[in-house]
């Protein structure tokens, strides 16, 4: 089998129907009807899936099954298995220890998991704080705005600098986007997390000032420690794996007819030992204080092979440029500005990592049509490299901006709620803090860096 | 080994009011008080996939177990037994043990899984992480069972199950705990049958002076066992055995019409379980009959 590299130029539009589907299914279930969803979601994926892969094997049949086979092991495998061992590595460290919900503290856990985000992903870092943060503000009258600070840093902006960090940064990485690379939205990423958390400290300290300063001493006072330290070294080992893959060039293997480069499958291999390795070495005692369940991996899981597989069409039809029915898109977005809001808009409502894709695919097909998209990437990091980084910076950074907008918010609500912090609804959330405070920085990373 | 207070965790599944019912007989050897739990699976609210937590499907999940409890209840009340409801969210093992050792029960009562086809199996993997794992006694009740017998489909029902326990014992601590356990059953047990089995793995190879010496012994300290019963008014008769001592065990509480198994437990992990096998645990998981485990 062999790729077909016009097939972008012949796929009709409505060919993406499913794509928009699997995305609107994603942003209106939960919101709509939030039991089916949380019931049928599967069903639902399934469903968008073969709607569009029974017509497209047929009609293309060879070109076709190459496709699918091709984003489900070169994107849809990899991703799963780095999520998975992040996710799987993380649960494994339980931080334990008396935490006082102070402003000062606050925006220490907040500002910590910052940085952690971009090394044990934004999953990663959010489930690792976010209960001990909750614990230390359970005291606390005004806790809402904590834990939407916490979405917007943590389990968003902060995984900006590796691809481990966030979804999107990986899938790019898959293609051929260098590992270090990401390293070039430090400035953008240190603007929107400084302003971000000097907004958040006066906001605690206003609100803390409000509900009478210290917290109660209830004379119970144990000393910070953190179990299953040894997980961290799972860590670097998955650190290691991704960048390993990511400079190595071991020659390529065919694995149902898709070729993909040793080292990648390596890298997968590797992953999934680590993974294992975790799960063995951490005592199931220490998962259950961190109240760690699979179930939210298995649901990204199913989720994203139906968001995997309709992405197919849309992308293709992307890569082909003015040539492919979505000419007008691609003409449409010119600017730095234009890739930044737009990947960001959509990603806010889209889910971000299909949303690079598609923009990352959008900026090849109009500086590189029909060119191979590895060799079309290099050439969109050595020519135009503020394009890469707008949608970059817009899939990380508007993933906040909307509880769709990125997997761990939706966790991070979850457990939220579980243990009794009010959350706002999903328009609540926008209106009261995504237009309000999310929005200006937004403008204020367009003008320092993507204005021309 | 008094059961002054026992934690039973349901998931309301069928014949669990039965099962609690057949406990009530323990009132007349000190029960005072059950603590009804219900445990809501985080995965049933929890983690909505790009959404978040349902919460008005947990408050409709708590209502409806607190209702169904409320009615339990009244029950336990007219039977002179105070009783407690607690309902959380959460995995259900972990949560179990926790409330046990909040609520410092004496006894923890779980039920058996729903059987399927082809299964000989009486217990599921979260009934045996908590007999794994749980420091107290653990009782595995078996209402109602369908088991093969003689080639054929046997149907039992287990609702007298304090009347004729079957101790096997091993002679280790855990099995002297046991024993204490049928000791505080005065009044309830009619005869207690007191078994050990001289399994295979200890015989093997042994000179047959050696086997005999071991077989005099355990003759001596069944009827010691016996002996300590009868003083405290629970007619016992001792069993010898030997062989595969799950099979034995099996055979002999069907051969004497046992009611229930009482057994020490060392509690073993599941590596160690998995490469040393523990009879405890597999007589729990195979026995037709209610299996008490005691750590």
């Amino acid at each position: 089998m062999s790729a077909h590299e016009n097939i972008g130029e012949v796929l009709p539009l409505w060919s993406t129907i499913p794509f928009a589907g699997m995305l609107l299914s994603i942003a209106l279930f939960p919101l709509l009807a939030p039991k089916f969803w949380h019931d049928h979601f599967g069903k639902v994926s399934a469903f968008w899936a073969l709607l569009l892969s029974i017509p497209f094997l047929l009609v293309y049949r060879e070109v076709a099954l190459y496709e699918l086979l091709h984003i489900l092991l070169a994107d849809y495998i990899p991703f799963i298995i780095l999520l998975g061992s992040l996710y799987a590595v993380s649960g494994g460290i339980l931080l334990r220890g008396t935490l006082r919900g102070t402003p000062a503290v606050n925006t220490a856990i907040i500002a910590v998991g910052t940085v952690l985000a971009s090394w044990m992903g934004t999953t990663g870092a959010a489930m690792l704080l976010i209960r001990p943060f909750l614990r230390a503000n359970a005291h606390r009258k005004n806790r809402t705005f904590m834990v939407v600070f916490f979405i917007f840093l943590v389990a968003n902006i902060g995984g900006s600098l590796t691809p481990l960090g966030d979804p999107p940064l990986f899938l790019g990485f898959l293609r051929g986007v260098p590992f270090f690379w990401t390293f070039t939205i430090l400035p953008h990423m240190a603007v929107a997390a400084a302003a971000l958390l000097v907004v958040y400290f006066a906001m605690d300290t206003y609100f803390y000032k409000r509900e009478g300063g210290a917290p109660p001493d209830d004379g119970v006072k144990q000393p910070l420690k953190i179990e299953g330290w040894y997980n961290l070294f799972f860590l670097l080992g998955i650190i290691g794996a991704v960048l390993v893959s990511g400079i190595a060039k071991w020659g390529e293997v065919s694995v149902l007819g898709v070729h993909r480069g040793l080292q990648d499958v390596v890298r997968d291999a590797a992953l999934v030992l680590i993974a294992l390795l975790s799960v063995i070495a951490t005592p199931r005692t220490l998962r259950e204080a961190n109240e760690f369940t699979w179930f939210p991996m298995k649901e990204v899981a199913l989720l994203f092979a139906g968001i995997f597989l309709t992405m197919v069409p849309p992308l293709k039809i992307l890569q082909a440029g003015a040539r492919g029915e979505l000419a007008f898109l691609v003409e449409t977005v010119r600017e730095p500005y234009h890739y930044f809001w737009i990947t960001g808009i959509l990603s806010s409502f889209l889910d971000n990592a299909p949303t690079y894709l598609t923009f990352l695919n959008t900026a090849i097909g109009s500086f590189s049509p029909g060119l191979p998209e590895a060799e079309a990437i290099g050439l969109l990091i050595e020519r135009h490299p503020l394009y890469l980084q707008a949608i970059s910076v817009g899939a990380v950074f508007f993933g906040a901006a909307t509880y769709i907008g990125n997997a761990p918010n939706f966790m991070v609500r979850s457990i939220a709620e579980e243990s009794g912090t009010p959350m706002p609804s999903f328009f609540g959330y926008m209106i009261k803090y995504s237009v309000t405070i999310l929005v200006p920085v937004f403008i204020l990373v367009t003008v320092l860096f993507f204005m021309p | 080994m008094n059961i002054e207070k026992l934690l039973f965790p349901t998931q309301f599944k069928e014949l669990a009011f039965d099962t609690l019912e057949t406990l009530l007989a323990l009132r007349r050897v000190g029960l005072r008080e059950i603590v009804l739990s219900y445990i809501i699976p985080r995965e049933e609210v929890a983690f909505v996939p790009f959404g978040g937590y349902l919460k008005e499907e947990e408050e409709r999940l708590r209502n409806e177990a607190r209702i169904r409890f409320e009615d339990w209840q009244r029950v336990l009340s007219s039977a002179g037994i105070a009783s407690t409801i607690v309902i959380e969210v959460g995995d259900a093992v972990p949560r179990i043990l926790a409330i046990a050792q909040r609520e410092r029960v004496d006894l923890i009562v779980v039920g058996r899984k729903r059987l399927t086809m082809g299964e000989s199996l009486f217990i599921g993997s979260h009934t045996m992480d908590i007999l794994r794992r749980s420091p107290i006694p653990v009782l595995v009740h078996k209402y109602m069972v369908q088991f093969e017998r003689s080639g054929e489909t046997v149907s039992r029902v287990n609702d007298r199950i304090f009347e004729r326990p079957l101790l096997a014992t091993d002679w280790s601590g855990p099995s002297r705990k046991a024993l204490e356990f049928i000791l505080s059953l005065k009044g309830v047990a009619a005869k207690a049958l007191v078994a050990h089995v001289i399994g295979s793995k200890l015989s093997k190879g042994l000179e047959q002076s050696e086997l005999l010496r071991i077989e005099r012994e355990s003759k001596e300290r069944l009827e010691q066992y016996c002996a300590m019963l009868r003083e405290a008014g629970i007619d016992a008769e001792p069993h010898l055995s030997a062989g595969d001592e799950v099979r034995e065990l099996l055979s002999l509480s069907r051969e004497f019409d046992a009611s229930m198994i009482v057994m020490g437990t060392t509690g073993k992990d599941r590596l160690h379980e998995f490469f040393l096998g523990s009879v405890s645990h597999r007589m729990a998981e195979r026995s037709e009959l209610p299996t008490l485990l005691v750590p």
